[in-house]
């Protein structure tokens, strides 16, 4: 009965505590790799001057932001000899703001200009290291040629990695300089658009600021915040993390099945017993209520054992080597555990309510026993 | 009352319009042949079964054995002293003997105190914190007897009290019946098959056939 607790309460307890730590590091580093808010034009094009210098002023000075940065952002392609990866570039204007150095292997590097930065799984993948030259290249469509498409093609020093810990962008992304991404795009002094990353008090309350600056910055502008762009992968965790909760309910129900047998066992075993407290005048329930606390206090000791193997269980699940996450399908590559206490009373409570009713139904079977039966067949 | 039991197709009657009134400080003595009914008959008298006819009196009011004061008059006016002792294991004698004050409400302290008082005056004051595996068949039914005491109830049942002891220890527990059945004025129904020890009370019948007879007394 004790093992069948102390095992099913753990189960669940290390589950949850796995599944809330991959949901709290997906978040910190979706909060950690994304703009909080992003500010661009409404139509999808390049932020005009205006539009830049009149939103850049009013964003200026706002206690709630870590840092706004300009930057430019599109789509091109790395290549490597006969390999091509599809690459997420974007320019910062380092002289103003770039809010992702604590990324960048090794810290607070700079970059001049031929210089980038290239996403530590994509570095990998293509067998680059930091000091290699790697080559981007930007099909400008409206460059054609009579002998065909005419990209923009330029050979860039690798000067750090960046390593967020999200998968898709650390084997994507492309870091590099204002000047060079406006020489391969062929423009000059435009934003694609203005990120907003906000102190760590605020970055929940992402919705309702980007809400507020919509309405300042009026119908010309497109203020989504991060939760948006995010929040069906949230409402999937959860649900799965509930999910997991519940399938993980039914072990815990199984071994209050063990409790049902075992309480069954020990009224047979103390029916002597009963009916010498039934002889001397203790009534059905007093017995009950006896042998009730007597279980229950083993029961819950063996819950309280529970939690602290599925502490135990889920600290082994981290630290072991045999299994890791896939990046490219769970979008972090390393599990972390993380024990809310929250978690560990919603554990509590239901096993202890799921065990307290499988003893608790067994025990009416007091009632039903007969003292003279039990005097008479010792 | 009358009671009788199945068995098989047969049905046999084992008591049959049986009649006894116990009075204040009677001492009563029920012999029969084995297998008569005679522990039924105790066992109706200690609310542990109910007559399949006729009626149960306690002070002018009818009970049963599902009565809802059932387990108070078991436990406060009622004594009961089996065979085979019927000790709680796990529980020390002095805690045997305090059971039933526990349970009519007395702090343990109380209980216990009392306790060792009963098993001073039936000779076990060294064996109090003993269990019962540790006590002698003798002992143990001593033990039994103070448990059976302690809430000094008005009526004590025994149900062969000293079927299965020596003669001489026998002869021991029947002279504290005897004495706390004059000292203290307590009623007691007994159970035997001992036709000498039953010379000592003060009425003794014999079921047969599920009669109940006076045969002195």
């Amino acid at each position: 009965m004790v093992l069948g607790i102390i095992v099913s309460v753990g189960i669940l307890s290390a589950g949850l505590n796995l599944f809330e730590g991959y949901e709290r590091t997906l978040k910190s580093v979706l909060l950690d790799s994304f703009a909080h808010i992003n500010i661009q034009s409404s139509n999808n094009e390049y932020l005009t001057e205006s539009q830049y210098n009149s939103a850049m002023s009013m964003l200026k000075g706002d206690p709630r932001f870590l840092n706004v940065s300009p930057t430019i952002s599109y789509s091109a392609m790395v290549q490597e000899g006969s390999q091509v990866r599809g690459a997420l570039i974007r320019g910062f204007d380092f002289s103003l703001s770039f809010p992702y150095h604590p990324y960048i292997i090794p810290l607070n590097t700079g970059l001049d200009t031929g210089e980038i930065f290239v996403g530590y799984h994509m570095a990998k993948e293509l067998g680059k290291s930091i000091g290699d030259t790697i080559r981007v290249v930007y099909p400008q469509l409206d460059r054609i040629s009579a002998l065909g498409l005419f990209p923009s093609e330029y050979p860039y020093k690798i000067k750090g990695l960046y390593r967020s810990g999200y998968y898709e962008f650390d084997r994507s992304i492309v870091i590099m300089n204002k000047s060079d991404c406006e020489q391969m795009i062929m423009t000059s002094n435009r934003y694609s658009r203005i990120e907003v990353r906000l102190k760590p008090d605020y970055t929940d309350k992402a919705g309702s600021i980007a809400d507020e600056y919509a309405a300042k910055l009026g119908g010309s502008f497109l203020v989504a915040p991060w939760t948006i762009s995010n929040v069906s992968l949230f409402r999937l965790i959860a649900m799965e993390k509930w999910l997991i909760f519940i399938i993980f309910s039914f072990l815990v129900l199984i071994a209050g099945l063990n409790v049902v047998s075992a309480v069954i066992t020990i009224i047979i075993d103390k029916k002597n017993e009963i009916a010498i407290l039934k002889t001397i005048g203790t009534d059905d329930r007093s017995i009950q209520r006896m042998l009730y606390y007597r279980i229950a206090l083993v029961a819950f000791a063996a819950i309280v054992l529970g939690l602290i193997f599925g502490l135990l269980l889920s600290v082994i699940v981290v630290n072991q080597n045999f299994y890791t996450l896939k990046g490219d399908v769970y979008f972090i590559d390393k599990l972390t555990v993380y024990v809310s206490p929250f978690n560990q009373l919603i554990i509590f409570s239901v096993s202890a309510l799921l065990i307290m009713l499988c003893i608790s139904i067994p025990l009416r079977r007091i009632n039903k026993l007969e003292i003279i039966e039990l005097i008479r067949n010792p | 009352m009358a009671k009788s039991y199945k068995d098989s197709d047969r049905v046999i009657e084992v008591l049959k319009n049986v009649s006894l009134d116990i009075k204040e400080a009677d001492l009563i003595c029920i012999t029969g042949r084995s297998g008569c009914g005679k522990s039924t008959l105790l066992h109706i008298l200690g609310l542990l079964d109910n007559p399949d006819k006729g009626k149960l009196v306690f002070e002018g009011k009818e009970v049963t054995s599902s009565s809802k004061e059932a387990p108070a008059i078991r436990n406060k006016d009622l004594g009961f002293v089996f065979q085979f002792h019927y000790l709680i294991e796990d529980l020390s004698a002095e805690e045997n003997v305090a059971l039933p004050m526990i349970i009519k409400g007395s702090t343990r302290p109380e209980a216990i105190r009392k306790a060792r008082q009963l098993l001073t005056r039936f000779g076990l004051a060294d064996r109090a914190t003993h269990y019962s595996n540790q006590l002698s068949g003798g002992e143990q039914q001593r033990v039994s007897l103070a448990r059976a005491m302690i809430n000094e109830p008005r009526i004590i049942l025994a149900d062969e009290p000293t079927g299965n002891l020596d003669p001489q220890k026998s002869s021991e527990i029947w002279e504290v019946i005897v004495n706390l059945n004059k000292e203290l004025g307590q009623s007691f129904v007994i159970i035997t098959h001992d036709k000498e020890q039953a010379r000592l009370a003060r009425q003794t019948y014999e079921l047969d056939n599920g009669v109940l007879d006076l045969i002195s007394g």
